[in-house]
Protein backbone atom coordinates (compact mmCIF):
# COMPACT_ATOMS: atom_id res chain seq x y z
CA UNK A 1 0.00 0.00 0.00
CA UNK A 2 1.43 3.47 -1.03
CA UNK A 3 0.22 6.66 0.62
CA UNK A 4 -0.02 10.54 -0.51
CA UNK A 5 1.35 13.34 0.23
CA UNK A 6 0.14 17.00 -0.98
CA UNK A 7 3.67 18.25 0.17
CA UNK A 8 6.87 17.85 2.20
CA UNK A 9 8.63 20.61 4.07
CA UNK A 10 12.32 20.24 4.55
CA UNK A 11 13.86 22.48 7.18
CA UNK A 12 16.98 24.34 6.14
CA UNK A 13 19.29 22.48 8.71
CA UNK A 14 18.05 19.07 7.34
CA UNK A 15 18.26 19.86 3.41
CA UNK A 16 21.48 17.88 3.02
CA UNK A 17 20.70 14.92 5.25
CA UNK A 18 20.71 11.26 4.29
CA UNK A 19 16.50 11.36 4.76
CA UNK A 20 15.92 14.33 2.65
CA UNK A 21 17.46 13.04 -0.05
CA UNK A 22 16.18 9.44 0.24
CA UNK A 23 12.37 11.35 0.39
CA UNK A 24 12.94 14.01 -2.39
CA UNK A 25 14.48 11.36 -4.97
CA UNK A 26 11.46 8.80 -4.15
CA UNK A 27 8.19 11.82 -4.23
CA UNK A 28 5.46 10.97 -6.78
CA UNK A 29 5.26 13.62 -9.19
CA UNK A 30 4.00 16.54 -8.45
CA UNK A 31 4.22 16.98 -4.68
CA UNK A 32 5.29 20.32 -4.13
CA UNK A 33 8.81 20.37 -2.01
CA UNK A 34 9.17 23.17 0.25
CA UNK A 35 12.39 24.52 2.00
CA UNK A 36 11.36 26.09 5.68
CA UNK A 37 13.56 27.48 8.70
CA UNK A 38 12.26 25.66 11.16
CA UNK A 39 9.73 22.56 11.30
CA UNK A 40 7.50 23.30 13.82
CA UNK A 41 6.31 26.21 12.27
CA UNK A 42 5.40 23.92 9.81
CA UNK A 43 3.76 21.31 11.50
CA UNK A 44 1.18 23.85 12.99
CA UNK A 45 -2.38 23.63 12.09
CA UNK A 46 -3.46 25.50 9.20
CA UNK A 47 -5.85 27.79 9.55
CA UNK A 48 -9.10 28.04 8.01
CA UNK A 49 -8.86 24.21 7.42
CA UNK A 50 -11.57 22.60 8.95
CA UNK A 51 -10.14 19.51 9.62
CA UNK A 52 -6.09 20.13 10.20
CA UNK A 53 -5.06 17.10 11.69
CA UNK A 54 -6.37 14.97 8.55
CA UNK A 55 -4.45 17.65 6.43
CA UNK A 56 -1.40 17.66 8.74
CA UNK A 57 -1.18 13.89 7.58
CA UNK A 58 -0.67 15.09 4.27
CA UNK A 59 1.85 17.35 5.30
CA UNK A 60 5.38 15.64 5.78
CA UNK A 61 7.82 18.00 7.31
CA UNK A 62 11.89 16.48 7.70
CA UNK A 63 13.31 18.48 10.43
CA UNK A 64 15.52 18.10 13.37
CA UNK A 65 14.75 16.53 16.76
CA UNK A 66 14.69 18.55 19.63
CA UNK A 67 13.93 16.55 22.27
CA UNK A 68 15.35 12.71 23.28
CA UNK A 69 14.23 10.42 20.81
CA UNK A 70 13.91 7.35 23.71
CA UNK A 71 11.72 7.26 26.44
CA UNK A 72 9.24 5.10 28.79
CA UNK A 73 5.80 4.23 27.29
CA UNK A 74 3.84 7.28 27.31
CA UNK A 75 0.85 5.18 28.18
CA UNK A 76 2.67 3.78 31.19
CA UNK A 77 1.07 4.34 34.74
CA UNK A 78 1.55 3.27 38.31
CA UNK A 79 -2.43 2.26 38.39
CA UNK A 80 -2.06 0.34 35.72
CA UNK A 81 0.33 -3.46 34.95
CA UNK A 82 2.39 -1.98 32.48
CA UNK A 83 4.57 -3.98 30.11
CA UNK A 84 8.12 -2.13 30.28
CA UNK A 85 8.06 -1.02 26.81
CA UNK A 86 10.64 2.02 25.45
CA UNK A 87 9.60 4.51 23.01
CA UNK A 88 11.63 5.61 20.16
CA UNK A 89 10.04 8.35 18.32
CA UNK A 90 11.60 9.17 14.96
CA UNK A 91 8.07 10.26 13.36
CA UNK A 92 4.97 11.95 14.75
CA UNK A 93 1.83 11.37 13.11
CA UNK A 94 0.19 8.75 10.45
CA UNK A 95 -0.89 8.83 6.88
CA UNK A 96 -3.45 6.22 8.30
CA UNK A 97 -6.62 7.62 10.08
CA UNK A 98 -8.06 5.39 12.56
CA UNK A 99 -10.84 6.96 14.55
CA UNK A 100 -10.05 6.00 17.64
CA UNK A 101 -6.61 7.37 17.33
CA UNK A 102 -5.07 9.17 20.13
CA UNK A 103 -3.25 10.82 18.32
CA UNK A 104 -6.51 13.25 17.07
CA UNK A 105 -6.00 14.59 20.79
CA UNK A 106 -2.31 14.73 21.06
CA UNK A 107 -1.39 16.52 18.24
CA UNK A 108 -3.84 18.41 17.88
CA UNK A 109 -1.95 21.89 17.83
CA UNK A 110 1.01 19.89 16.23
CA UNK A 111 -0.31 17.74 13.07
CA UNK A 112 2.41 18.29 10.52
CA UNK A 113 3.82 14.63 9.67
CA UNK A 114 6.85 15.09 10.95
CA UNK A 115 9.98 12.89 10.42
CA UNK A 116 13.01 13.14 12.09
CA UNK A 117 16.41 13.70 10.04
CA UNK A 118 19.09 13.24 12.41
CA UNK A 119 17.17 10.21 14.01
CA UNK A 120 20.90 8.04 13.94
CA UNK A 121 21.25 10.82 17.29
CA UNK A 122 18.83 8.12 18.60
CA UNK A 123 21.67 5.12 18.85
CA UNK A 124 23.50 7.15 20.89
CA UNK A 125 20.60 7.50 23.40
CA UNK A 126 20.52 3.49 23.04
CA UNK A 127 23.87 3.19 23.91
CA UNK A 128 23.84 4.83 26.98
CA UNK A 129 21.06 3.00 27.81
CA UNK A 130 23.15 0.05 27.13
CA UNK A 131 26.14 1.44 29.19
CA UNK A 132 23.28 2.26 32.22
CA UNK A 133 21.91 -1.01 32.39
CA UNK A 134 24.18 -3.27 31.12
CA UNK A 135 22.58 -6.46 32.30
CA UNK A 136 19.08 -5.74 31.34
CA UNK A 137 17.01 -6.42 28.14
CA UNK A 138 14.84 -3.73 26.85
CA UNK A 139 11.93 -3.89 23.91
CA UNK A 140 11.95 -0.81 22.58
CA UNK A 141 9.84 0.17 19.90
CA UNK A 142 8.96 3.37 17.21
CA UNK A 143 5.03 2.69 17.03
CA UNK A 144 3.53 5.15 19.51
CA UNK A 145 3.61 8.36 18.35
CA UNK A 146 3.74 6.96 14.27
CA UNK A 147 3.04 4.02 12.45
CA UNK A 148 6.80 2.30 12.22
CA UNK A 149 6.29 1.46 8.63
CA UNK A 150 4.00 3.96 7.29
CA UNK A 151 5.95 5.31 3.90
CA UNK A 152 9.09 3.48 4.91
CA UNK A 153 9.32 2.91 1.74
CA UNK A 154 10.26 6.15 1.25
CA UNK A 155 12.29 7.05 4.23
CA UNK A 156 14.07 3.84 4.06
CA UNK A 157 14.74 4.39 8.17
CA UNK A 158 13.74 0.55 8.73
CA UNK A 159 16.87 -0.68 7.01
CA UNK A 160 19.21 1.68 9.56
CA UNK A 161 17.03 0.61 12.66
CA UNK A 162 17.23 -3.28 11.61
CA UNK A 163 21.00 -2.71 11.20
CA UNK A 164 21.69 -1.62 14.25
CA UNK A 165 19.71 -3.41 16.60
CA UNK A 166 20.95 -7.06 14.58
CA UNK A 167 24.33 -6.28 16.70
CA UNK A 168 22.87 -6.02 20.09
CA UNK A 169 22.13 -8.70 21.65
CA UNK A 170 20.60 -7.04 24.98
CA UNK A 171 17.99 -4.72 22.66
CA UNK A 172 14.87 -5.73 21.03
CA UNK A 173 13.21 -3.53 18.38
CA UNK A 174 9.58 -3.61 17.45
CA UNK A 175 8.30 -2.04 14.56
CA UNK A 176 4.52 -1.32 15.19
CA UNK A 177 2.21 -1.42 12.00
CA UNK A 178 -0.98 -1.61 10.36
CA UNK A 179 0.47 -1.59 7.11
CA UNK A 180 1.42 -4.25 4.48
CA UNK A 181 4.80 -2.01 3.61
CA UNK A 182 7.49 -4.83 4.86
CA UNK A 183 9.40 -4.72 1.11
CA UNK A 184 12.36 -2.74 2.95
CA UNK A 185 12.52 -5.47 6.02
CA UNK A 186 12.27 -8.09 3.52
CA UNK A 187 15.86 -7.05 2.45
CA UNK A 188 17.23 -6.79 5.68
CA UNK A 189 18.80 -9.64 7.62
CA UNK A 190 17.28 -8.67 11.51
CA UNK A 191 19.73 -11.92 13.21
CA UNK A 192 16.57 -12.42 15.44
CA UNK A 193 16.63 -8.80 17.18
CA UNK A 194 13.46 -7.10 15.51
CA UNK A 195 10.02 -8.04 16.16
CA UNK A 196 7.69 -6.96 14.06
CA UNK A 197 4.09 -6.72 15.48
CA UNK A 198 0.70 -5.70 13.45
CA UNK A 199 -2.66 -4.26 15.71
CA UNK A 200 -5.39 -6.77 14.44
CA UNK A 201 -9.19 -5.89 14.30
CA UNK A 202 -12.42 -7.63 13.00
CA UNK A 203 -12.87 -6.68 9.54
CA UNK A 204 -16.57 -4.26 10.80
CA UNK A 205 -13.63 -2.37 12.95
CA UNK A 206 -11.39 -2.05 9.48
CA UNK A 207 -13.91 -1.00 7.49
CA UNK A 208 -15.78 1.38 9.87
CA UNK A 209 -12.98 2.56 11.42
CA UNK A 210 -9.71 2.26 10.57
CA UNK A 211 -9.46 4.14 7.19
CA UNK A 212 -6.34 3.64 4.78
CA UNK A 213 -4.82 0.76 6.66
CA UNK A 214 -4.21 -2.57 5.35
CA UNK A 215 -7.20 -4.98 5.51
CA UNK A 216 -6.83 -7.72 8.48
CA UNK A 217 -5.74 -10.28 5.78
CA UNK A 218 -3.56 -8.84 4.10
CA UNK A 219 -1.51 -7.44 7.62
CA UNK A 220 -1.70 -11.37 8.43
CA UNK A 221 -0.34 -12.35 5.09
CA UNK A 222 2.68 -9.54 5.76
CA UNK A 223 3.25 -11.27 9.16
CA UNK A 224 3.58 -14.58 7.68
CA UNK A 225 5.94 -13.29 5.18
CA UNK A 226 8.40 -11.34 7.99
CA UNK A 227 8.03 -14.09 9.73
CA UNK A 228 9.75 -16.23 6.77
CA UNK A 229 12.56 -13.89 6.62
CA UNK A 230 13.70 -14.12 9.63
CA UNK A 231 11.49 -12.15 12.50
CA UNK A 232 9.93 -12.37 15.04
CA UNK A 233 6.38 -11.34 14.96
CA UNK A 234 3.09 -10.06 17.80
CA UNK A 235 0.04 -9.31 17.37
CA UNK A 236 -2.07 -5.96 19.25
CA UNK A 237 -5.43 -7.06 20.12
CA UNK A 238 -5.93 -3.32 20.49
CA UNK A 239 -7.92 -1.03 20.58
CA UNK A 240 -10.74 -3.96 21.33
CA UNK A 241 -14.50 -2.36 20.61
CA UNK A 242 -17.08 -3.93 22.38
CA UNK A 243 -19.42 -3.54 19.65
CA UNK A 244 -23.05 -6.43 19.53
CA UNK A 245 -20.99 -9.51 18.35
CA UNK A 246 -17.47 -8.21 18.71
CA UNK A 247 -16.44 -11.40 20.65
CA UNK A 248 -17.90 -13.86 17.99
CA UNK A 249 -15.63 -11.31 15.83
CA UNK A 250 -12.31 -11.39 17.60
CA UNK A 251 -12.37 -15.02 18.15
CA UNK A 252 -12.54 -15.59 14.38
CA UNK A 253 -10.07 -13.09 13.97
CA UNK A 254 -7.43 -15.19 16.35
CA UNK A 255 -8.92 -18.27 14.64
CA UNK A 256 -8.01 -16.95 10.89
CA UNK A 257 -4.77 -15.93 12.61
CA UNK A 258 -3.90 -19.31 14.13
CA UNK A 259 -4.67 -20.71 11.04
CA UNK A 260 -2.03 -18.87 9.11
CA UNK A 261 1.05 -18.52 12.27
CA UNK A 262 1.22 -21.13 14.22
CA UNK A 263 0.75 -19.40 17.92
CA UNK A 264 4.26 -20.88 19.04
CA UNK A 265 5.32 -18.74 16.49
CA UNK A 266 3.85 -15.61 17.78
CA UNK A 267 6.43 -13.81 20.57
CA UNK A 268 3.51 -12.46 22.30
CA UNK A 269 -0.30 -10.89 22.34
CA UNK A 270 -1.41 -8.00 24.10
CA UNK A 271 -5.25 -7.27 24.55
CA UNK A 272 -6.45 -4.21 25.14
CA UNK A 273 -10.15 -1.76 25.31
CA UNK A 274 -10.68 1.36 23.48
CA UNK A 275 -10.22 3.98 25.98
CA UNK A 276 -10.79 8.06 25.29
CA UNK A 277 -10.08 10.87 27.77
CA UNK A 278 -13.10 13.15 27.23
CA UNK A 279 -11.17 15.44 24.98
CA UNK A 280 -10.07 12.68 22.54
CA UNK A 281 -13.80 11.18 22.40
CA UNK A 282 -14.90 14.62 21.52
CA UNK A 283 -12.37 15.24 18.61
CA UNK A 284 -12.81 11.82 17.63
CA UNK A 285 -16.75 12.35 17.57
CA UNK A 286 -16.54 15.50 15.86
CA UNK A 287 -14.29 13.87 12.91
CA UNK A 288 -16.51 10.99 12.61
CA UNK A 289 -19.56 11.65 13.66
CA UNK A 290 -21.58 8.49 12.18
CA UNK A 291 -18.98 5.44 12.69
CA UNK A 292 -20.97 3.29 15.40
CA UNK A 293 -17.67 1.87 16.59
CA UNK A 294 -16.84 5.26 18.20
CA UNK A 295 -20.59 4.98 19.96
CA UNK A 296 -20.49 1.71 22.25
CA UNK A 297 -21.51 1.31 26.08
CA UNK A 298 -18.55 3.35 27.12
CA UNK A 299 -18.42 5.45 30.71
CA UNK A 300 -16.22 6.97 32.26
CA UNK A 301 -13.99 5.44 34.53
CA UNK A 302 -11.98 6.11 38.10
CA UNK A 303 -8.61 6.85 35.33
CA UNK A 304 -10.62 9.45 33.56
CA UNK A 305 -10.98 7.85 30.26
CA UNK A 306 -13.95 6.18 28.62
CA UNK A 307 -14.13 2.66 28.31
CA UNK A 308 -16.38 -0.56 27.62
CA UNK A 309 -18.44 -0.88 31.21
CA UNK A 310 -16.32 -3.41 32.98
CA UNK A 311 -18.23 -6.53 33.16
CA UNK A 312 -18.54 -6.18 29.23
CA UNK A 313 -14.95 -5.12 28.70
CA UNK A 314 -13.78 -8.40 30.85
CA UNK A 315 -15.71 -11.00 29.92
CA UNK A 316 -14.35 -9.77 26.12
CA UNK A 317 -10.67 -10.17 28.00
CA UNK A 318 -11.72 -13.33 29.61
CA UNK A 319 -12.95 -14.78 26.02
CA UNK A 320 -10.04 -13.82 23.89
CA UNK A 321 -7.71 -14.91 26.50
CA UNK A 322 -9.09 -18.34 26.82
CA UNK A 323 -8.79 -18.77 22.95
CA UNK A 324 -5.04 -17.51 23.12
CA UNK A 325 -4.49 -20.27 25.92
CA UNK A 326 -6.60 -23.22 23.84
CA UNK A 327 -4.10 -21.89 20.78
CA UNK A 328 -1.10 -22.08 22.89
CA UNK A 329 -0.45 -22.32 26.72
CA UNK A 330 2.46 -20.89 26.55
CA UNK A 331 1.89 -18.15 24.13
CA UNK A 332 2.98 -14.82 26.09
CA UNK A 333 -0.42 -12.36 26.50
CA UNK A 334 -0.79 -9.10 28.23
CA UNK A 335 -3.05 -6.47 28.97
CA UNK A 336 -2.22 -3.03 28.38
CA UNK A 337 -3.51 0.16 30.40
CA UNK A 338 -5.69 -2.06 32.73
CA UNK A 339 -5.19 -1.87 36.39
CA UNK A 340 -3.27 -4.82 38.24
CA UNK A 341 -6.94 -6.40 39.95
CA UNK A 342 -8.21 -6.18 35.91
CA UNK A 343 -5.30 -8.73 35.03
CA UNK A 344 -5.42 -10.36 37.85
CA UNK A 345 -9.29 -11.27 37.09
CA UNK A 346 -8.82 -12.37 33.81
CA UNK A 347 -5.24 -14.19 33.77
CA UNK A 348 -6.05 -15.44 37.44
CA UNK A 349 -2.44 -14.22 38.90
CA UNK A 350 -0.88 -11.28 39.64
CA UNK A 351 0.75 -8.84 36.98
CA UNK A 352 4.29 -8.86 36.41
CA UNK A 353 6.62 -5.79 37.29
CA UNK A 354 6.81 -3.99 34.08
CA UNK A 355 10.95 -4.24 33.89
CA UNK A 356 10.39 -8.19 34.28
CA UNK A 357 7.31 -8.58 32.02
CA UNK A 358 9.38 -6.06 29.50
CA UNK A 359 12.63 -8.25 29.24
CA UNK A 360 10.23 -11.39 29.14
CA UNK A 361 8.64 -9.85 25.91
CA UNK A 362 11.75 -8.66 24.65
CA UNK A 363 13.50 -12.08 24.69
CA UNK A 364 10.74 -14.22 23.73
CA UNK B 1 -37.43 34.03 1.68
CA UNK B 2 -39.85 31.70 3.69
CA UNK B 3 -37.83 29.63 6.12
CA UNK B 4 -39.21 25.81 6.86
CA UNK B 5 -42.24 25.66 8.70
CA UNK B 6 -41.13 25.42 12.46
CA UNK B 7 -38.24 27.22 12.17
CA UNK B 8 -39.50 30.35 14.34
CA UNK B 9 -40.74 28.04 17.13
CA UNK B 10 -37.50 26.71 17.31
CA UNK B 11 -35.72 29.92 17.69
CA UNK B 12 -38.14 31.09 19.60
CA UNK B 13 -37.73 28.10 21.94
CA UNK B 14 -33.40 28.36 21.16
CA UNK B 15 -33.50 31.61 22.82
CA UNK B 16 -35.57 31.52 25.55
CA UNK B 17 -33.08 28.32 26.91
CA UNK B 18 -30.50 30.11 25.55
CA UNK B 19 -29.60 27.18 23.72
CA UNK B 20 -25.87 27.19 22.44
CA UNK B 21 -26.11 28.27 18.31
CA UNK B 22 -24.20 25.20 17.39
CA UNK B 23 -26.68 23.21 19.21
CA UNK B 24 -29.38 25.38 17.33
CA UNK B 25 -27.73 24.87 13.74
CA UNK B 26 -27.78 20.88 14.14
CA UNK B 27 -30.79 21.48 14.97
CA UNK B 28 -31.88 23.10 12.40
CA UNK B 29 -30.48 20.81 10.01
CA UNK B 30 -32.12 18.00 10.66
CA UNK B 31 -34.47 16.50 8.26
CA UNK B 32 -38.55 18.47 9.24
CA UNK B 33 -39.92 15.79 10.74
CA UNK B 34 -36.70 15.04 13.46
CA UNK B 35 -37.02 18.61 14.26
CA UNK B 36 -40.19 19.11 14.46
CA UNK B 37 -40.60 15.78 16.47
CA UNK B 38 -37.69 17.40 18.91
CA UNK B 39 -39.74 20.73 19.45
CA UNK B 40 -42.67 18.45 20.10
CA UNK B 41 -40.77 16.93 23.12
CA UNK B 42 -38.76 20.24 24.38
CA UNK B 43 -42.36 22.63 24.27
CA UNK B 44 -44.58 19.89 26.67
CA UNK B 45 -41.75 18.43 28.96
CA UNK B 46 -40.32 21.87 29.34
CA UNK B 47 -36.92 20.62 29.04
CA UNK B 48 -34.54 22.61 30.74
CA UNK B 49 -31.34 23.23 27.75
CA UNK B 50 -28.46 20.67 29.46
CA UNK B 51 -31.73 18.18 29.09
CA UNK B 52 -32.47 18.99 25.80
CA UNK B 53 -28.69 18.80 24.47
CA UNK B 54 -28.13 15.38 26.02
CA UNK B 55 -31.54 14.49 24.69
CA UNK B 56 -30.44 15.40 21.46
CA UNK B 57 -27.26 13.81 21.89
CA UNK B 58 -28.38 10.63 22.96
CA UNK B 59 -30.65 10.38 20.03
CA UNK B 60 -28.25 11.24 17.36
CA UNK B 61 -25.81 8.55 18.60
CA UNK B 62 -29.39 6.16 19.04
CA UNK B 63 -29.64 6.59 15.22
CA UNK B 64 -26.16 6.12 14.18
CA UNK B 65 -26.05 3.04 16.39
CA UNK B 66 -29.13 1.84 14.54
CA UNK B 67 -28.32 2.15 10.96
CA UNK B 68 -25.10 0.43 11.94
CA UNK B 69 -27.28 -2.56 13.29
CA UNK B 70 -29.33 -2.82 10.63
CA UNK B 71 -26.40 -2.45 7.97
CA UNK B 72 -24.19 -4.90 9.76
CA UNK B 73 -27.36 -7.73 9.80
CA UNK B 74 -28.76 -6.70 6.24
CA UNK B 75 -32.14 -6.28 7.95
CA UNK B 76 -34.91 -5.23 6.37
CA UNK B 77 -36.26 -2.70 9.08
CA UNK B 78 -37.18 0.87 9.40
CA UNK B 79 -34.12 3.11 9.12
CA UNK B 80 -34.08 4.62 12.35
CA UNK B 81 -34.30 8.36 12.33
CA UNK B 82 -34.78 10.82 15.66
CA UNK B 83 -38.97 10.72 15.03
CA UNK B 84 -39.42 7.36 14.72
CA UNK B 85 -37.03 6.98 17.95
CA UNK B 86 -39.71 9.31 19.99
CA UNK B 87 -42.73 7.71 18.17
CA UNK B 88 -41.91 4.56 20.13
CA UNK B 89 -44.16 3.41 22.25
CA UNK B 90 -42.16 3.26 25.51
CA UNK B 91 -41.74 6.89 24.45
CA UNK B 92 -44.76 7.92 23.73
CA UNK B 93 -45.97 6.66 27.13
CA UNK B 94 -43.80 8.75 28.62
CA UNK B 95 -44.76 12.15 26.33
CA UNK B 96 -48.47 11.32 26.44
CA UNK B 97 -48.19 10.98 30.11
CA UNK B 98 -49.90 12.90 33.03
CA UNK B 99 -47.04 13.56 35.23
CA UNK B 100 -45.26 16.90 35.54
CA UNK B 101 -43.59 17.70 32.95
CA UNK B 102 -39.83 17.57 35.14
CA UNK B 103 -41.12 14.28 36.30
CA UNK B 104 -41.43 12.98 32.61
CA UNK B 105 -38.21 14.91 31.22
CA UNK B 106 -36.37 12.37 33.49
CA UNK B 107 -38.27 9.50 32.42
CA UNK B 108 -37.65 10.39 29.13
CA UNK B 109 -33.90 10.87 29.54
CA UNK B 110 -33.56 7.90 31.37
CA UNK B 111 -35.24 5.57 28.32
CA UNK B 112 -33.26 7.47 26.14
CA UNK B 113 -29.90 6.32 28.17
CA UNK B 114 -31.86 2.82 28.03
CA UNK B 115 -32.12 2.65 24.50
CA UNK B 116 -28.64 4.12 23.77
CA UNK B 117 -26.77 1.43 26.23
CA UNK B 118 -28.69 -1.33 26.25
CA UNK B 119 -26.00 -3.71 27.62
CA UNK B 120 -25.02 -1.86 30.51
CA UNK B 121 -28.79 -1.23 31.54
CA UNK B 122 -29.14 -5.13 31.60
CA UNK B 123 -26.51 -6.12 33.24
CA UNK B 124 -26.87 -3.14 35.91
CA UNK B 125 -30.71 -4.32 36.43
CA UNK B 126 -29.32 -7.97 36.59
CA UNK B 127 -26.93 -6.73 39.24
CA UNK B 128 -29.69 -5.08 41.35
CA UNK B 129 -32.01 -7.69 40.78
CA UNK B 130 -29.10 -10.11 42.57
CA UNK B 131 -28.52 -7.36 45.54
CA UNK B 132 -31.86 -7.82 46.51
CA UNK B 133 -32.30 -11.61 46.52
CA UNK B 134 -29.46 -11.47 49.28
CA UNK B 135 -32.11 -9.51 51.43
CA UNK B 136 -29.10 -7.89 53.09
CA UNK B 137 -30.54 -5.96 56.15
CA UNK B 138 -31.06 -2.16 56.71
CA UNK B 139 -27.52 -1.54 57.75
CA UNK B 140 -25.79 -2.95 55.12
CA UNK B 141 -25.44 -2.12 51.59
CA UNK B 142 -23.06 -3.34 48.57
CA UNK B 143 -22.49 -0.39 46.54
CA UNK B 144 -21.82 -0.78 42.72
CA UNK B 145 -18.86 0.93 40.89
CA UNK B 146 -20.93 4.64 38.97
CA UNK B 147 -22.41 2.65 35.47
CA UNK B 148 -20.12 -0.23 36.43
CA UNK B 149 -16.67 1.67 35.23
CA UNK B 150 -14.80 0.32 37.52
CA UNK B 151 -14.31 -3.72 38.71
CA UNK B 152 -14.66 -2.37 42.77
CA UNK B 153 -17.70 -3.06 45.03
CA UNK B 154 -18.04 -1.98 48.41
CA UNK B 155 -19.93 -3.59 50.98
CA UNK B 156 -21.02 -0.95 53.64
CA UNK B 157 -22.00 -1.36 57.37
CA UNK B 158 -23.24 1.20 58.88
CA UNK B 159 -24.31 0.29 62.50
CA UNK B 160 -24.91 2.16 66.03
CA UNK B 161 -23.38 -0.11 68.71
CA UNK B 162 -21.43 -3.11 68.92
CA UNK B 163 -24.50 -5.73 69.40
CA UNK B 164 -26.28 -4.32 66.06
CA UNK B 165 -22.52 -4.11 64.28
CA UNK B 166 -22.38 -7.87 65.31
CA UNK B 167 -26.13 -8.77 63.92
CA UNK B 168 -24.75 -6.53 60.71
CA UNK B 169 -21.36 -8.67 60.43
CA UNK B 170 -22.96 -11.91 61.22
CA UNK B 171 -25.58 -10.75 58.05
CA UNK B 172 -22.49 -10.36 55.54
CA UNK B 173 -20.95 -13.82 56.72
CA UNK B 174 -24.06 -15.57 55.52
CA UNK B 175 -24.44 -13.62 52.18
CA UNK B 176 -20.71 -14.49 51.60
CA UNK B 177 -21.37 -16.32 48.39
CA UNK B 178 -24.04 -14.26 47.28
CA UNK B 179 -21.30 -11.44 47.68
CA UNK B 180 -18.90 -13.08 45.71
CA UNK B 181 -20.89 -14.00 42.84
CA UNK B 182 -21.87 -10.38 42.63
CA UNK B 183 -18.16 -9.48 42.69
CA UNK B 184 -17.34 -12.07 40.02
CA UNK B 185 -20.59 -10.65 38.36
CA UNK B 186 -18.68 -7.32 37.74
CA UNK B 187 -15.83 -9.01 36.40
CA UNK B 188 -17.26 -10.46 33.22
CA UNK B 189 -17.86 -13.91 35.29
CA UNK B 190 -20.99 -15.84 34.54
CA UNK B 191 -23.14 -15.21 31.15
CA UNK B 192 -23.68 -11.27 31.65
CA UNK B 193 -25.37 -11.27 28.41
CA UNK B 194 -26.06 -13.45 25.69
CA UNK B 195 -24.52 -11.34 22.78
CA UNK B 196 -21.27 -9.62 23.38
Amino acid sequence: MKFELDAVHIEEGSRTSALARRVVGGLSPGVAVNYVADGREASRPIAGVADSFAAGKRRMVIMRRRSPFLMACPAGSSEFACCGYLVLTLASNCPMDCGYCFLQDYLADNPGFQVYANYSDAFDELERLRRNAPARGFRVGTGELADSLAFDSLTGISRDLVEYFAGRDDLTLELKTKTDEIENLLAADPKGRTLVSWTLSPERVFRSTEHRTAPPAARIEAARRVLEAGYRVAFHFDPIIAYAGAERDYIELMGNLFDVIAPERIAFVSLGGMRMTPALRAAARRRFPDDPMLLGEEVLGPDGRYRAFTPLRLRLYSALSDRIRKADAKLQTYLCMESPSVHRRVFGEPAQPPAALGARLAAN
Amino acid sequence: MNRPAGEDAIRRWAAARHLPDAHLRRWLALADEDRAALLDVAEPLRLRTGQFMTAFELLEEIVVRERATIVANGANATIATIATILARREIRRILDGTGSAPGRARELLDALRTIRFPRLKRTAQRLAEEIAALGLPHGVSVVLPKELGSDEVKVEISAHGGVELERLIDAVGQARAGLIRIADLIGGGDSIDDEV
